[in-house]
């Protein structure tokens, strides 16, 4: 379970996030929403102590992220993170962008590691590609490849920061086609998206931001079809 | 007293050459190792660090090669070590070169995108993990080419240990020491600019190959 409380941060004198409160409990899918520079991408930054906060507590299975006694790197295999962009190791194949965390963080053998990371490239649809590199894939191909890099790492959670928004919208599909059959599997995710037709079909409840706090929350059904408040309405309307 | 330019002083002005090669490389070498570190704490560590070296920097790249030969010499033979030539001229131009490599690999080590570090810590490995299979391969490859060409400035830098008189004599002082006696001296000059430009040719020429090899200059990071 992921416990948010009161997370307040700053660059500078720009505060990016303002009191944010939220639980995320195991197997529950809720996706962030909200205007551009909102804070979404920090608040993902911070739940796995990527960038460190001003106040408040992250906890993520009762393990406070960053207390200064916390294992920071043995705290990050349990939570996987992909990107909009630029996940992939450019200078290594697709199987070796898999297997280099596992020879290096969970020190398994050439041979566990390899076999472990063809067999995640193979479930998100990469088979075919597991001796070429990243500039040799799409993007659609590469953010699966980002996705299988998290998986095989046997994360409790996974953090995903607007990983189809980079995407030509013929590529969006099959990666969102991966993240159905990772939640019906029941994977915790936070997914911060501008799907929204997605965000309705799988989260279990939708966050609205605003100005680096939560302005409201609820499930699908509530704040994509009825909106409470008129700043989540006009977001909507403005994307939908 | 033989005024005719003889197969002995071919053989001169290659061993001459031959200096000029190993001044580059083992200056190159030293001067690399120092500029990566210079490099690579200037990127990590605090603002400090990063000014403090910044000025390092700039000292180096500002004062011409020529008066750093001179006053390293003078200022080693004033304090009561003085310095053979020819190893005062490596060290000056290895510290020489490491202000411009650290520039270079600061570059290469900020060509890296924050969100591809993110990657690589996020799943868990720690900074030096990341710095040595991500940081480094990656960067590397986006600078070798603008490396390349300090090492060939390097080559041609070189020379300018002929005014300390250096020995053995690299290419240019050897020429200069053939013109004394030949009086030929736009024809061995031209010697040994064909010299030099035959070994720049064949580091650029490895140095293409390589970057064929590996892709450089078509890699894309996505
Ligand atoms: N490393 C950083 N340094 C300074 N400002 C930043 C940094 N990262 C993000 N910001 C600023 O914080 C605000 C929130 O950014 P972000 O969390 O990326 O928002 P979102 O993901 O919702 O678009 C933006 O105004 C952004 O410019
Ligand atoms: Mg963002």
């Amino acid at each position: 379970m992921i416990k948010i409380k009161d997370v307040h941060k700053s660059y500078g004198d720009l505060k990016v996030l303002d009191g944010i409160d939220l639980e995320v409990n195991n197997g529950e899918v809720v996706c962030l929403v909200g205007a551009s520079g909102s804070g979404k991408s920090t608040l993902l930054l911070c739940v796995n102590a990527l960038e460190g906060i001003d106040k408040g507590e992250v906890l993520v299975d009762e393990i406070s992220v960053h207390d200064k006694n916390t294992n920071q790197n043995e705290l990050r295999k349990k939570l996987g993170i992909v990107f909009q962009q630029f996940n992939t190791f450019p200078h290594l194949t697709a199987l070796n962008n898999v297997s280099l965390a596992l020879k290096l963080v969970l020190k398994m053998s050439k041979k566990e590691s390899n076999d472990l990371a063809e067999e995640h490239l193979i479930k998100v649809g990469l088979k075919e590609k597991l001796n070429h590199y990243p500039s040799e894939l799409s993007g659609g191909q590469q953010q699966r490849l980002a996705i299988a890099r998290a998986l095989a790492m046997s994360p409790s959670y996974l953090l995903l920061d607007e990983i189809t928004s980079a995407l030509d919208p013929e590529l969006v599909g099959e990666v969102l086609d991966t993240l159905r059959m990772l939640a019906d599997e029941g994977m915790t995710m936070i997914v911060v998206t501008h799907e929204i037709p997605f965000a309705r079909e799988v989260a279990n409840r939708v966050a609205f931001f605003h100005e680096g706090k939560i302005h409201e929350i609820g499930s699908p059904k509530d704040l994509i079809s009825n909106p409470k408040k008129i700043r989540t309405k006009e977001f909507l309307s403005k994307i939908l | 007293m033989n005024y005719s330019f003889t197969l002995n002083d071919l053989l001169f002005m290659s061993q001459g050459a031959l200096i000029t090669f190993v001044l580059t490389i083992s200056s190159g070498i030293i001067g690399t190792f120092i500029g990566f570190f210079i490099g690579w704490a200037r990127s990590s560590s605090s603002k400090i660090i990063f000014y403090l070296l910044g000025i390092y920097i700039d000292i180096i790249r500002s004062v011409p090669l020529i008066l750093q030969f001179v006053l390293f010499n003078s200022f080693m033979a004033i304090a009561g070590y003085p310095m053979d030539p020819f190893l005062s001229g490596i060290l000056t131009l290895s510290v020489y070169i490491s202000g411009y490599v650290a520039e270079v690999i600061l570059a290469g080590i900020n060509s890296v995108p924050k969100v591809t570090r993110n990657s690589s810590r996020g799943l868990g490995m720690t900074y030096l993990q990341d710095f040595i299979f991500i940081v480094i391969p990656i960067g590397f490859k986006n600078i070798f080419p603008s490396w390349t060409g300090l090492m060939l400035g390097l080559m041609k830098d070189t020379s300018l240990i002929a005014v300390m008189g250096a020995t053995p004599p690299e290419l240019l002082r050897s020429s200069q020491i053939i013109i004394n006696r030949v009086h030929e001296p736009i024809l061995i000059l031209l010697g040994a600019g064909v010299f030099y430009y035959v070994m720049c040719y064949l580091i650029t020429y490895l140095a293409e190959k390589y970057e064929e090899k590996n892709h450089i200059k078509s890699m894309e990071i996505r």
